[in-house]
């Protein structure tokens, strides 16, 4: 039997019918206000409906975090926890937690990108998920297209995970109509093709993931210039190419490495301009957003309009994996300003491997 | 029973007389190929593409034909790609490439920036291009640029018209000038040979050097069936028709009913759409088409064109696929 957790963020994706762009911390009391009907039962409720295998034992948080949902078919499972009339993220991780005591194979979570991140502070890199997608904001790739595909990845008895990319969507820019995003982290989703948001598990066209990124470390490392700033994105790629140069790359922040040693660890606007203002020669490495290909503008936003114009186009170095960059249809920008933005559009070469490299349209 | 739209097969079967060649090919099973027999193919093949015999090698599907290109000239060149293309090329052109570098062409229009690939030309290399481009359909390579490009004496190129019947477009007629310019073919498409396998190569003066050892290891069946082919080639002129109306009707269909139409000159249609499952949903009913999520990118398909019957229920299918919530 496989060990199923089942935790539904009961208020995912009540704000969008009310015209709210979340439901995280107040904003919930006034879709409440505004007569917002829930969305998730719906959505689980559908998922499980197609759900046919019979090995699963399901472990599940009370009510209507799941009890409510899994008890009207004929699963196996058993509930745990407790839980008030109102629930919160807290209420998600804690319930988590005592899943993984419990220990589960797999966690099916129902809710937004603001459930995934939950989920990520708890879960890391440690067990896999499943995301059926409910919430207001849907940008993080970890989720499946939809409960259709949600009940296919379930079914599709796979031990072959993808690492995907939890997004954080600043929720208060978000509502004053501006879209501000950082890379939250990553989380393990079992490899199926093309039932999953955004980019999708290798395809046997490109290389395996692994090969991919040491075979771009290789390259990057033996063609580092001496007497030059190398700043680092965020990313695992990015992470590969750190451990390569020996140096301790944090997984979402911006580094800087001169002459192969580091100098700045997770730095912001200020710190980047200061080195940038530093050194006479100075170069960007970047990696694209799985799925939405932006390369500037989401995951990054340390990598401000200033920061780029002192760096200049040229020495932007992106890289990606084969199966990242060959499931892209073009890369992205979005820095915020328009000038700057046009300056990087056209093609660009992303290394892809020790000896291949592809040319991309930037948009 | 299952309908097949999803390898860019003829939906129309041998004809008669063809199928009798295959039989009587089939009879003679025993022998290797007779010397004579290939010469008559060559020669065929020749008359229907006005190239000299001597240009002419076959073998059994064209990928074999382009995966020997790459083992050959690959070592000391760098293989320039468009993605996508017909994948089981790229695979290979991965797997043995000591450089490679992908040219990556963008919804909506699929173009392919001359001056891109003429920029890469700094170096020794080996171009391998599929004109119409698969899965897109789109001609991505003029006669301008071919000549362009065939300027750099350092650069070969290799032009895959698996589906020139389709699009009219060749560069046949550039052979005698160009040493350099190769021509992949089939007669799996539109002569409708795919299960019996014949592909051939039109070659400039020095792709035939390279070739001239290259062993011709055709079963007697696909022997006789493409020189009866050749011989009466009005079966296939007729189904090349029959398929490209039905194309237009299906492409007109299809934006009736609001999925995204991608034009293109081949006998297969890419698709885009955003309904979850769409693959799988086709499949339940028993229509099977290419899901490029598997090698490409999420939400776009390629469908052959198949039988009026076949397209029909295609059509009515695609119509009842609600939107997944």
């Amino acid at each position: 039997m496989k060990s199923i957790g089942l935790i539904v963020n009961p208020i995912a994706g009540m704000g969008g019918s009310v015209g709210l762009k979340g439901t995280d911390g107040k904003t919930y009391k006034k879709a409440i206000e505004l007569g917002a009907q829930p969305t998730t039962p719906e959505r689980i409720k559908k998922t499980l409906a197609l759900v046919n295998r019979k090995d699963l034992y399901f472990i599940t948080a009370p009510g209507k975090m799941g009890e409510d949902y899994i008890k009207k078919f004929d699963f196996k499972y058993e509930v745990i926890s407790k839980i008030e009339a109102e629930t919160n993220a807290d209420d998600t991780k804690r319930i988590i937690r005592e899943m993984l005591v419990k220990g589960i194979d797999l966690l099916i979570f129902v809710g937004g990108d603001g459930t995934a991140r939950d989920v990520y502070d708890v879960l890391g890199l440690t067990i896999p998920v499943v995301g059926i997608p409910s919430g207001v904001k849907m940008f993080s790739p970890v989720f499946a297209l939809s409960t259709f595909a949600a009940a296919e990845i379930i079914n599709n008895k796979t031990d072959e995970l993808i690492e995907k990319e939890v997004l954080d969507i600043d929720e208060e820019a978000f509502r004053n109509g501006k879209l501000a995003a950082k890379l939250y982290g990553y989380l393990k989703v079992p490899k199926n093709p093309s039932l999953l948001q955004g980019k999708k598990e290798p395809s046997n066209i490109t290389k395996p993931e692994k090969i991919s990124k040491e075979e771009i470390s290789q390259y990057i490392f033996e063609n580092i210039e001496t007497d030059t700033l190398y700043i680092l994105g965020p990313g695992t790629t990015l992470k590969t190419i750190a451990d390569k140069i020996g140096v301790e790359k944090s997984l979402l922040g911006i580094d800087a490495v001169f002459n192969k040693k580091l100098i700045g660890k997770d730095l912001n606007e200020k710190g980047l301009l200061e080195l940038i203002k530093k050194y006479k020669k100075n170069k960007i490495i970047l990696t694209p957003i799985g799925g939405n290909g932006f390369i500037l503008g989401r995951a990054s936003k340390q990598f401000t309009p200033e920061v780029i114009k002192l760096i200049g186009k040229e020495n932007l170095i992106v890289v990606a994996t084969e199966d990242k960059i060959s499931r892209l249809e073009c890369l992205r920008v979005d820095t915020g300003d328009v000038k700057v933005d046009e300056g990087l559009k056209g093609h660009c070469k992303v290394i892809t491997g020790y000896k291949s490299e592809t040319l991309i349209d930037v948009k | 029973m299952t309908i097949n739209l999803q390898k860019n097969e003829n939906p129309y079967p041998l004809s008669e007389n063809i199928k009798e060649a295959a039989i009587k090919g089939l009879e003679k099973a025993n022998r290797y190929s007779e010397p004579k027999d290939i010469m008559e193919l060559k020669e065929l093949l020749g008359q229907y593409n006005n190239v000299p015999t001597e240009r002419i090698v076959l073998s059994h599907g064209s990928n074999l034909l382009l995966r020997e290109i790459i083992n050959i000239f690959s070592k000391d060149r760098k293989i320039i790609r468009i993605n996508p293309s017909f994948f089981p090329v790229t695979q290979y052109a991965l797997k043995q490439a000591t450089r490679i570098t992908k040219i990556q062409i963008s919804p909506p229009n699929f173009d392919l920036d001359p001056e891109l690939l003429l920029n890469e030309l700094s170096e020794p290399s080996l171009i391998i291009i599929d004109n119409p481009n698969n899965p897109t359909g789109k001609i991505l390579i003029n006669e301008d640029t071919a000549e362009k490009v065939l300027k750099n004496k350092d650069v070969l190129l290799v032009v895959d018209e698996a589906y020139y019947e389709f699009s009219g477009q060749t560069f046949a007629s550039m052979l005698e000038k160009y040493p350099r310019l190769a021509i992949a073919r089939t007669m799996d498409k539109a002569f409708s040979l795919a299960g019996l396998r014949m592909g051939y190569l039109l070659m400039g003066d020095y792709f035939k050097e390279h070739f001239s050892d290259f062993p011709v290891n055709l079963s007697t069946p696909t022997l006789f069936a493409a020189i009866e082919s050749l011989n009466t080639p009005e079966y296939m002129t007729a189904n090349v028709a029959k398929i490209l109306a039905e194309k237009i009707r299906i492409e007109k269909e299809l934006l009736k009913i609001g999925i995204q139409v991608f034009p293109g000159k081949a006998n297969f249609i890419l698709i885009k759409t955003n309904t979850p499952g769409f693959g799988k949903k086709l499949k339940d009913e028993g229509l099977n088409i290419c899901n490029l999520a598997d090698d490409w990118i999420n939400g776009y398909y390629r469908i052959s064109i198949g039988i009026q019957e076949e397209n029909n229920k295609l059509l009515s299918i695609i119509k009842t696929i609600g939107k997944d919530v």
